[in-house]
């Protein structure tokens, strides 16, 4: 039971606390970092995509100027990285620290050289020189699962690390009895989060107490702990793990890399802290790679374009190893749950393979497999009100869920809280001002110009624990993070949290739950994250999770030790507990504000004057709390986007005019941060709709390497958004929050398929399916468009 | 081995370097303004930008030979004192210019250019200046408020001046 208590920053546009020491330039990334006696580590990768190590031969690296150690496979074969899903048939891939016979994707570590600073040890690293004899390489993941590809792991039947089906009891009489079908074919390039800050880590090793400290870029401190314990067979309490500020994550800082496990080893072995620094380079083929989904989906549906059943078949391509402490079945696991969406669909069939293939391994990108589940329901929407031409406005209209359907039970076992569907899809046609937007398309193709809108409604699964990572078949089930509150002596709270801030502004929002729990003024008030030694146990910064999470640890605390300081204020104003009011930095008798007392004299009196405490009261202002909101499917925000896109039809450029978003995520924190982290997802949607794209040759040799060949949007890909909030609070969550710091993303790549569609749709039929829209994919589409045009 | 001396941040600096030492490590180790960040070290994303004679510079692709004699700004020289920030740093701010933080310092750097050269730009302009500065969290819109703000504000300043 959370008691009401008056809410003064939450909800406010409050600056960000942490942006002062940001702007000044005094942040504190892991490379900044200096241990004293560090050395520099760099590793030594492999050219090819698949192939038997013949030999290493190390050359003259060993002697190099300022060389210290040069690790390969063997040094480190003690340790590897191994993470088994509970899915029965999962078949298990060992990531080997350093490779020892066999490479699997190119850029696998194949030895590591440890040297005085980066530029010898680069030096050095180049001497090296491993004679790799070249396999055949398994690209393509259909391929993959061919009779005939070459099996990529010792003792597995094939490349699919594991097949799921899921079905509702009712799916064949509805499917056979709908009137109409539809089946598409989608595809979701491979492609990543790419934050500015590239991996990092420093390693050390106290051999006096035996502990390992290890600085890394991390979103998941805990996690890397517990990856850490296993993959080196160390007890937890002998690892501590830092995150200190980290330059954005979006997923890809959420897995446990080997390049972690090797410092720290290295460390171990050396006596002296070891640093590595990733380079972009490194970034684009050692950093996990994300959202490479291929499906194929029927919709069955009357007359009227409502969907009586949905059937999906998805295959992603996961890359060479099974990643911890994900597996490589959670893109799959969440597709298969989420497809079915906003909408009202009660029976459901779906299949699902996560396949191995010789590209780099997989990890989580913002809004993990939510935005090609998007793309796939939106684009089935858009292709159904074609077949039955009507707006696709209307067809989302007579299929959305309505605020009386909730709670819904979707058919994939999810259990929906709460939302504003309808309002939004409504709000965003008002925003966006669909009406003048269909003027402007006719005069646009007047004038020969090629114009389109496009228009998304979906929900965000948010703050989802255990129940569904449960489902996913994940080795550790996340679901409570936990936060520490502590009022120090001079009256300020120190709370501590499982969580962590790469950008999302939980320094401050947390600050601001904190302070009002707790009747304190903002610069009272002190977050701190990113050390596992701060607080035992918590899963980390993912899923959309943070806010709620760690928002409802931090309310449990907070009013732990406001219940302590009300029984000490009591006691010293001699008035009863229960008229005891916080607020403004005093504890008063409710009715008689005269009669206070500042929390900062009844922190000094708890801590330094024990003889004065009630009887029963210990001298301690701290409580250490979990939350792991219950019934453990996620909270659901739900979202709208309209946007406008121009296409130059002699180059198939597609330039994002306009883009409209109303989203949902019930009581806001902060609407300017929030506002942040929707402008923040849909510019990397605008990226994976637009240009994003990991590319191979025929051998697996990357393509992408720079970001000359790898676009991201800047400013001028990017337009002005206009932005409109709902708040509808979950009433699963403690405050009625819901997490939002992935839907953004989620839904840009279908509403800017949807929009190239629309400006082509005058001059013939084109069904765009994949994804990103280059200029090249576009002339595609303009010349099908007109061809099926002229045809008819 | 060269001497060299650069001026970073108004104040004289001696060093013996290596030539092959990148004008980014110079600052981020030898001089420890570790406010410049280091991205892509191919000259793309812009995070390292730092002032060479007030002209925006990728750090990245510069020798720290050849900054010799030369004076060098980063971005610990905006803000004026611990209490003040530079009102391109307090628009930041104010609009949540800024999310993790990593892009930030090099971001500063191109707009403190922009508002020495030009100080009369709207939208469209601002994002063309800062074409060459990658953002990976905010999406640019509260960005492109920021620098709105902050030279408009500077604008008033020079005028009341």
């Amino acid at each position: 039971m959370v008691e009401s208590q008056a809410r003064r920053f939450f909800g406010s546009r409050v600056s960000r606390i942490e942006d002062d020491r940001l702007l000044r330039g005094r942040g504190r990334y892991v490379a900044d970092i200096e241990l004293p006696r560090e050395l520099a580590a760099k590793f030594v990768r492999s050219y090819e995509a698949h192939a038997s190590v013949a030999e290493i031969e190390l050359g003259d690296a060993v002697e190099a100027e300022g060389v210290h150690a040069v690790f390969t496979g063997a040094d480190f074969a003690d340790s590897e990285i191994r993470c088994v899903s509970s899915y029965e048939g999962f078949q298990v891939s060992a990531q080997p620290i350093l490779a020892l016979d066999r490479v699997r994707f190119a850029g696998e570590a194949l030895a590591m050289v440890i040297a005085d600073d980066e530029y010898l040890a680069e030096d050095a690293a180049e001497m090296v020189f491993a004679d790799l004899a070249p396999l055949p390489v398994v690209l393509d993941l259909d391929a993959a699962l061919a009779s005939d590809a070459e099996v990529l792991h010792d003792g597995w039947t094939d490349n699919a690390y594991v097949r799921r089906a899921v079905k509702t009891d009712g799916f064949d009489k509805a499917a056979a009895g709908a009137p109409h079908r539809l089946t598409i074919d989608l595809r979701n390039a491979r492609h990543g989060a790419i934050p500015m800050e590239n991996r990092a880590c420093v390693a050390d090793y106290d051999r006096g107490s035996n502990r390992f400290t290890l600085h890394t870029t991390t979103q998941v401190p805990h996690l890397i702990r517990a990856g850490l314990a296993l993959a080196m067979d160390v007890p937890e309490s002998q690892i501590r793990v830092i995150a200190p500020d980290v330059g954005g994550g979006f997923g890809v800082k959420a897995q446990l890399y080997t390049e972690e496990v090797a410092c720290c080893l290295a460390a171990r072995e050396l006596g002296r802290p070891i640093k590595w620094v990733e380079d972009r380079r490194e970034h684009f083929v050692a950093s996990h790679h994300s959202r490479e989904h291929r499906h194929r989906v029927t919709g069955y549906f009357d007359d009227l374009g409502r969907i009586l059943a949905l059937e999906a078949d998805i295959r992603v391509d996961m890359g060479a190893y099974s990643v911890f402490p994900w597996t490589a079945t959670m893109d799959n696991g969440m597709a298969m749950g989420i497809l079915p969406g906003p909408y009202k669909i009660r029976e459901y069939s779906a299949t699902g393979t996560p396949v191995c293939t010789n590209k780099t391994p997989y990890g989580a990108y913002r809004g993990v497999a939510r935005p090609a589940a998007c793309f796939s329901i939106e684009r089935l929407i858009d292709q159904i009100a074609r077949h039955r031409g009507l707006d696709r406005a209307e067809v989302r209209r007579r299929n959305l869920l309505g605020a009386d359907d909730y709670p819904w039970h979707s058919p994939s076992g999810l259990v929906y809280d709460s939302g504003s569907l309808a309002e939004s899809l409504e709000s965003v046609l008002q925003l966006g001002e669909y009406d003048v937007l269909l003027t402007e398309q006719a005069e646009a193709r007047a004038q020969g110009r090629l114009f389109g809108i496009g228009l998304v409604a979906f929900t965000e699964q948010t703050a989802h624990t255990h129940q569904e990572f449960k489902q996913r078949g994940v080795p550790i089930v996340f679901g409570y993070e936990t936060a520490k509150v502590r009022l120090d002596a001079s009256g300020t709270a120190v709370v501590s949290a499982s969580i962590h801030d790469h950008g999302q502004g939980l320094e401050t929002t947390l600050a601001q739950i904190a302070a009002d729990r707790l009747g304190l003024d903002l610069d009272k008030v002190r977050v701190e994250y990113g050390d596992t030694n701060q607080v035992a146990y918590g899963a980390g910064t993912f899923a959309s999770r943070s806010a709620v999470l760690a928002g409802g640890a931090v309310t449990r605390a907070a009013d732990d030790v406001a219940a302590t300081l009300k029984e000490v204020a009591a006691h010293e104003l001699e008035a009863a507990v229960e008229d005891m009011v916080i607020e403004r930095g005093r504890l008063s008798v409710r009715g008689s504000p005269v009669v206070s007392i500042d929390i900062s004299e009844l922190c000094r009196l708890t801590y330094q004057r024990p003889e004065r405490l009630p009887e029963g009261i210990e001298p301690s202002l701290e409580s250490s709390r979990t939350y792991d909101a219950a019934p453990g499917t996620g909270a659901y925000t739900n979202a709208a986007h309209l946007s406008t896109v121009e296409i130059d039809p002699m180059t198939g450029k597609t330039a994002v005019l306009t883009y409209a978003i109303v989203e949902d995520c019930g009581p806001m924190i902060n609407p300017m941060i929030v506002e942040g982290q929707i402008f923040g997802g849909v510019a990397q949607g605008i990226g994976t709709a637009l240009f994003e794209e990991f590319l191979y040759d025929e051998n697996g040799q990357p393509q992408s390497l720079t970001f000359s060949d790898y676009l991201i949007p800047t400013s001028t890909d990017v337009p002005d958004f206009a932005v409109a909030h709902l708040e509808t609070p979950s009433p699963f969550t403690i405050g009625g929050i819901k997490g939002m710091g992935e839907g953004g993303a989620i839904a840009p790549g279908a509403v800017i398929a949807s929009a190239i569609e629309d400006a082509l749709s005058h001059l013939g039929e084109t069904v765009v399916t994949d994804l990103p829209l280059t200029p090249e994919r576009v002339l595609t589409h303009i010349d099908q468009a007109i061809a099926q045009g002229e045809g008819q | 081995m060269r001497d060299i001396t650069v001026t970073i941040n108004g104040r004289p600096m001696s060093a013996t370097v290596d030539p092959r030492l990148l004008l980014s490590d110079f600052i981020r180790q030898d001089a420890g303004l570790t406010g410049t960040h280091v991205g892509c070290e191919h000259g793309y994303c812009g995070s390292c930008t730092v002032h060479v004679d007030g002209a925006s510079t990728r750090s990245c692709l510069t020798l720290a030979v050849q900054v010799a004699g030369r004076k060098v700004d980063t971005v610990e020289s905006l803000a004026p004192d611990d209490e003040t920030l530079h009102p391109i740093q307090q628009a930041f701010e104010d609009c949540h210019g800024l999310q993790c933080g990593f892009c930030t310092p090099g971001l500063l750097m191109s707009v403190a250019e922009l508002a020495n050269t030009n100080l009369v730009c709207d939208r469209a302009k601002i994002r063309e200046h800062l074409a060459g500065n990658i953002c990976r969290c905010t999406g640019y819109h509260q960005i492109i408020d920021a620098v709105e703000q902050a030279l408009a504000e500077i604008r008033e300043v020079q005028i009341d001046g």
